[in-house]
């Protein structure tokens, strides 16, 4: 085999390069340019950190969980713990296919088996393994997840789920963990955008292969306002 | 039983006379010489047309079909009875609004209360208690007979309420004979416990048609007929009232004189017809086998049920999986032969001590690899907390269900556009194996003008159902909505939550719902906090008009 062939292999990057991944499209126009391949990867697993919940982090993925949700082979979507309920008129407003979303709490979960002596933290504990199983079984094009705590083990363990069942696996943490290492694929850091009169914010690429490292602007044409 | 009756036996004129009777019940025992019986020579079974014109004449006399009836008298009391009841027992249908008496007891009719007084009148007539009749639990008993009559012919029907009929000709050979068949199947009865204690003594018949069996059987009659000619005679005593037909049909009969079912056969068959119907000539053309009269099979339900005693107590998760392990394989096999699945399958592990632990899986689709049940029972058997170690481990599997086969994809699920919702109920059943059934659950939109009931949580919808196209909304809605709307505290009529908030659209009046007393009237507004996060909040239109916080647009 020759060389050349070797690298064009999608499993092997090398600095500077673009990856060659396959790639869905973000939906914004700037961020596709930014991004390796030209937008989200199919399968892998994305980190996405917030100073806080709620400055957009949704919007962001509103246009890819819509496309994902329309596929003709219909993959499903599933939120993990999400910190609030995904309202469903406005995902529908948004063209999200309604009959595709599974949600997964598992913090009742975890409050009925408080008899059983388990040890605190177990609905995280929980929270992850729903996160893997979903991204491991295949059924799902697309996991979300909100996990506060989670080990560089455990990221390391989602990103392999991922690609074993070619999902894209989004993780939503605080920012706080941005200087921390992890084993995710792409890692987004999202700001708010202050000025007055604009809704939108600004992606940050903490860690890509081979994306632009510029801060990309970004704006919810399909927000409120 | 004698080898003569297996032989061909040459035809006699057939006798008149009542066969020989035996002093309990309509069937004779072993000992007994039949006189009539004409059944299929044991060996060599005749190839082509028998020689000679007896061997003609003696298939042609054979009956095609022998039916045993067996009859519980007084079932309605039976299955009511109790040990310790002394006082007189009557059995009022509950759902008969007259009210009137279905059975009473000997004490009571000793006293003067017959079937058909209204309740009124009975109670009048003795001091007598009444009790609702239990159609359940006297469809139980004779699902219960039913049952012990199924071990000797595969045709048994139970002809409700208080008949079962038998066909039984093509067991004959295997039993020893008719006889031997007849005594044993009434020993098994006799033998039986929950019948015997609830004193429930069914009666016998045996009749070449169904009709003829269950009718005799009903009258209490004896009757032991195999030869079809001697049907009719042997019928003629017999009343009109084992026939159960409509009480004004039988009243009418009566008002003509006819009172058994020999005057009744002596009608002219056109003028029966035309005065009565076609249906019950038809009855009495099945009663003497001119007509054909097919009875639906019983089918046992069938379960799976297995068991294994431990010789040590385990408490190990592990090592009870390892247990179940041969009885899950077990349970495979079982359904893999029938081609069929289950939805539902109970674990339940008995104690020293403590009451046995059950432990219940469900599954959203018929399901039958061993594999999957493993895998399903390790994620329920990690959450399971048992009260003390497992002696017995004991598998139930719930009602079989159709199940089509369906084959493996050469790809990889989500490869090449491989359709992969195939995956989607096992991955739900997976979680919820380990989550519990209240932890999943998918979202559709209401046709609702309030917030919160605009949506609402839905069983997860497995089948590939086309998707309904997106609905353009015309005012902007949050993507998160809080569970319950947040108080937000307000300076100078202006809201506040991380700093002061700026309104940048509204206000959108909701007023709905005064019909249901959940009355919301409500100005929305969407508004942006320091931090750049954009709230939908709103303000009461009543009362001290307070802001909430109810959205955010993530």
């Amino acid at each position: 085999m020759q060389l050349q062939e070797l690298l064009a292999h999608p499993s092997v990057w090398r600095g500077r390069s673009r990856a060659a991944v396959e790639t869905l499209s973000t939906g914004f126009a700037a961020l596709d340019a930014g991004l390796p391949g030209g937008g989200w990867p199919r399968h892998g697993l994305v980190e996405v950190l917030t100073p806080q919940p709620g400055i957009g982090e949704l919007y962001l993925l509103l246009p890819v969980l819509a496309s994902l949700s329309r596929a003709a082979p219909g993959r499903w979507c599933t939120w993990v713990s999400p910190p609030h309920e995904p309202y469903a008129p406005a995902l529908e407003s948004h063209g999200v296919a309604l009959d595709r979303m599974l949600v997964v709490r598992t913090h009742s979960a975890a409050a009925a088996a408080k008899t059983s002596q388990r040890r605190r933290g177990d609905g995280v504990h929980m929270d992850i393994w729903a996160h893997e199983q979903a991204l491991r079984s295949g059924a799902c094009g697309m996991v979300l997840a909100w996990l506060p705590r989670v080990s560089p083990r455990a990221i390391r363990r989602l990103q392999l789920a991922a690609e074993q069942g070619r999902a894209l696996g989004v993780l939503f943490r605080s920012q706080q963990f941005a200087h921390l290492a992890s084993p995710a694929m792409l890692r987004v850091a999202l700001e708010p955008v202050k000025e007055p009169g604009r809704h939108g914010a600004r992606v940050t690429l903490l860690k890509s292969r081979g994306g632009s490292r510029a801060p990309i602007d970004l704006t919810w044409t399909a927000a409120a306002a | 039983m004698h080898p003569r009756s297996y032989r061909l036996k040459f035809p006699e004129p057939a006798p008149s006379g009542p066969v020989p009777s035996q002093p309990d019940d309509g069937l004779p025992g072993s000992s007994a010489t039949p006189s009539v019986l004409r059944v299929r020579p044991a060996s060599p079974p005749p190839k082509g047309p028998p020689e000679g014109p007896t061997g003609q004449a003696a298939l042609k006399l054979e009956p095609r079909e022998l039916w045993v009836a067996a009859h519980l008298p007084q079932l309605a009391l039976l299955a009511l009875r109790r040990a310790d009841d002394t006082r007189p027992l009557v059995v009022v249908d509950s759902d008969d609004h007259n009210q009137r008496v279905v059975d009473a007891d000997a004490q009571a009719q000793a006293a003067g209360v017959r079937p058909g007084m209204t309740l009124a009148a009975a109670l009048a007539t003795a001091p007598c208690e009444p009790r609702a009749r239990d159609v359940l639990r006297e469809r139980e008993l004779m699902q219960r007979l039913a049952a012990l009559a199924a071990t000797f012919t595969p045709q048994v029907s139970i002809e409700p309420p208080d008949g079962l009929l038998l066909e039984i000709k093509p067991s004959i050979m295997l039993f020893g004979g008719l006889r031997e068949l007849c005594r044993r199947l009434r020993d098994a009865c006799r033998a039986d416990a929950v019948l015997t204690q609830i004193g429930a003594a069914p009666h016998f018949t045996l009749a070449p048609t169904a009709l003829a069996a269950l009718l005799a059987a009903r009258a209490g009659a004896r009757c032991f007929i195999t030869d079809p000619a001697v049907l009719p005679a042997r019928l003629k005593p017999l009343p009109l009232v084992v026939l159960r037909w409509p009480t004004e049909q039988v009243a009418r009969l009566a008002a003509m004189g006819v009172r058994t079912l020999g005057e009744l056969m002596r009608l002219p068959r056109a003028g029966f017809a035309r005065r009565f119907g076609p249906g019950l000539l038809a009855d009495l053309d099945r009663l003497l086998g001119k007509r054909a009269d097919p009875r639906a099979r019983l089918t046992p339900r069938e379960r799976y049920r297995g068991a294994r005693d431990l010789d040590h107590e385990i408490e190990d998760h592990e090592r009870i999986l390892q247990v179940l392990e041969p009885l899950l394989a077990e349970l495979e096999q079982f359904l893999r032969v029938r081609q069929r699945g289950i939805t539902a399958l109970q674990c339940r592990f008995h104690h020293y001590r403590a009451a046995p632990t059950h432990c219940t899986l469900r599954l959203a689709a018929p399901e039958a690899s061993a594999e999957r049940f493993m895998r399903l029972l390790r994620e329920r058997l990690a959450t399971l907390v048992l009260p003390e170690p497992v002696r017995r481990c004991e598998l139930r599997a719930g009602a079989l269900r159709p199940m089509s086969l369906a084959s493996r994809a050469l790809w990889s699920p989500g490869e090449h556009g491989h359709a992969s919702t195939g995956e989607m109920p096992s991955l739900i059943e997976h979680l919820r194996a380990r989550l519990g059934a209240q932890a999943l659950y998918g979202i559709r939109r209401v046709a609702e003008h309030r917030p919160e009931r605009a949506w609402s949580v839905a069983e997860p919808a497995i089948d590939d159902t086309p998707v309904n196209p997106p609905v353009p909304g015309a005012m902007p809605r949050p993507a998160w909505l809080l569970a319950a709307p947040q108080p937000l505290p307000a300076s100078r009529g202006r809201p506040r939550h991380h700093g002061r908030l700026e309104l940048l659209r509204g206000p959108e009046r909701i007023e709905s719902g005064w019909w249901d007393c959940n009355d919301v009237q409500r100005d929305y507004y969407v508004a942006k906090d320091d931090t750049g996060a954009l709230l939908w909040i709103y303000r009461e239109c009543r009362g001290e008009r307070r802001w909430f916080l109810h959205g955010i647009f993530a």
